[in-house]
């Protein structure tokens, strides 16, 4: 495996899959409300670079300008899509901590485990 | 290159997994969003790290004002889970990464839809940039549909944060305002904000950036002319109001467009031009002030809950 193996699309794609299991790894072990939106967005993030990563090759050019390099230049449609995949995954992380802080009010905690305890409690009560 | 800045991504999530405090936890995450909006830049998708530097800027703000008064406390609950490391999870998402390396896409990418657009877009549509080509007019539904979620996820916020159990403020505006250094730098970049993002939205046809970024970029003046002068004038009430109107007018405008497009069919090429691009033009600057209204009404929503003010 030469240099020019390490640096192509392969590792590039290695590395973002394994991003991915990273964040998943941290959304199924953690007991934070406030880490397991970390991991969401590290997730997110994961998903949208496999996408624009699609048809990498070394020496890419960014789609601008009136007379396209269709070889060298990037696939402009993932990008469009993904632009509204970063402005919606910024809106949910927006109502994440905005549910956090109400179920904070209400029991307290930023643990999962105590927040479904109390949850629970609370429906025995009625 | 690349993969430099990916290996930098990696191992603050990874710092993320091993850390306790959540202070540490939102400088990893600033630090990795930078690395990945890099990232994107270098797979050769400016606009999109465009967005995502303004979203993480966001987040990051979010995270911080709300930091004070509950993160603090989540600190204590962090230790107790990472004492032994589960070792059940670990091996069911290294297993399930092998089988995602196993089984990933290989071999040729079909490049048909990449060269029609890149081939037709300047005659279909004009402008320079692609992206935005696609974004309002090849795919404009999607935009559509993601405005309604910015709609709905404002409406869930203002729902959500409606009682106000406590009261009392919080000190992490004052100590920022208190900061001189902090004061001067925000008071320098306030007005450059507002103007760049004005740009943005008024080059989106041409250049990098478009409705989306230009907005962001538009709010985060609002946000820091409240860290600064703690002024925050705007009504809550009559901003959502105009946000559903500009939703409504965007919905119309670009279905009206695009039923009644035919018509301008009719013209011969070199009047049609303009039309395409003041059709750009304008729903970028209608999709930049609903996009600005709702992050300003999220932003002084999280005010709302923190000092029960406005």
């Amino acid at each position: 495996m030469g240099i020019t193996d390490i640096m192509g699309i392969e590792t590039i794609e290695i590395l973002i899959i394994a991003m991915f299991f990273i964040g998943f790894y941290g959304v199924i072990t953690t007991t934070n409300i406030v880490k397991s939106i970390v991991f969401i967005i590290i997730l997110e993030t994961a998903v949208i670079m496999f996408f624009l990563s699609i048809g990498y090759h070394v020496g890419i050019l960014p789609p601008i300008g009136g007379e396209p390099d269709i070889y060298n230049m990037a696939d402009p449609l993932p990008q469009a899509l993904m632009i509204t995949a970063v402005v919606i995954g910024l809106t949910g992380t927006a109502v994440n901590i905005i549910v956090f802080i109400t179920l904070f009010r209400k029991h307290g905690t930023a643990n999962w485990e105590v927040a479904a305890r109390k949850n629970k409690e609370e429906f025995a009560d009625e | 290159m690349t993969q430099v800045f990916l290996l930098i991504s990696i191992v603050s999530a990874i710092l993320v997994i091993i850390e306790r405090r959540i202070a540490r936890i939102i400088i990893y995450l600033a630090v990795y969003s930078l690395a990945v909006a890099i990232c994107y830049m270098l797979l050769g998708a400016p606009d999109v790290a465009m967005a995502e530097a303004v979203a993480s800027i966001f987040i990051t703000i979010f995270f911080i004002v709300c930091f004070e008064k509950y993160f603090s406390f989540a600190d204590e609950q962090l230790g107790e889970s990472l004492r032994k490391i589960p070792v059940l999870p670990l091996l069911f998402s290294v297993g399930l990464f092998a089988v995602f390396l196993y089984f990933r896409p290989t071999g040729e990418v079909n490049t048909y839809l990449k060269d029609l657009y890149l081939l037709n877009f300047i005659d279909n549509v004009g402008g320079e940039n692609p992206v935005t080509a696609i974004y309002l007019i090849y795919r404009v539904y999607d935009t559509l549909f993601e405005a309604l979620v910015v709609v709905i996820s404002v409406v869930a916020a203002i729902h959500l944060s409606a009682h106000n159990l406590e009261t009392g403020k919080t000190e992490t505006l004052r100590e920022v305002q208190d900061n001189g250094l902090a004061v001067y730098a925000i008071q320098i970049i306030c007005p450059l904000l507002l103007l760049f993002g004005i740009y943005l939205v008024l080059n989106g046809h041409l250049s990098p950036g478009g409705g989306f970024q230009g907005g962001l970029a538009i709010a985060s003046f609002f946000i820091c002319r409240y860290m600064i002068y703690n002024i925050n004038d705007l009504s809550i009430h009559k901003l959502a109001r105009m946000e559903e109107i500009i939703f409504v007018a965007i919905t119309l405008f670009a279905v009206s467009v695009v039923f009644l497009g035919g018509v301008f069919l009719l013209l011969p090429e070199h009047l049609l031009a303009p039309f395409r691009i003041g059709y750009m033009l304008v729903m970028n600057i209608l999709i930049a002030l609903k996009v600005a209204c709702g992050f300003i009404i999220l932003f002084y929503r999280y005010i709302v809950v923190e000092n029960d003010e406005v």
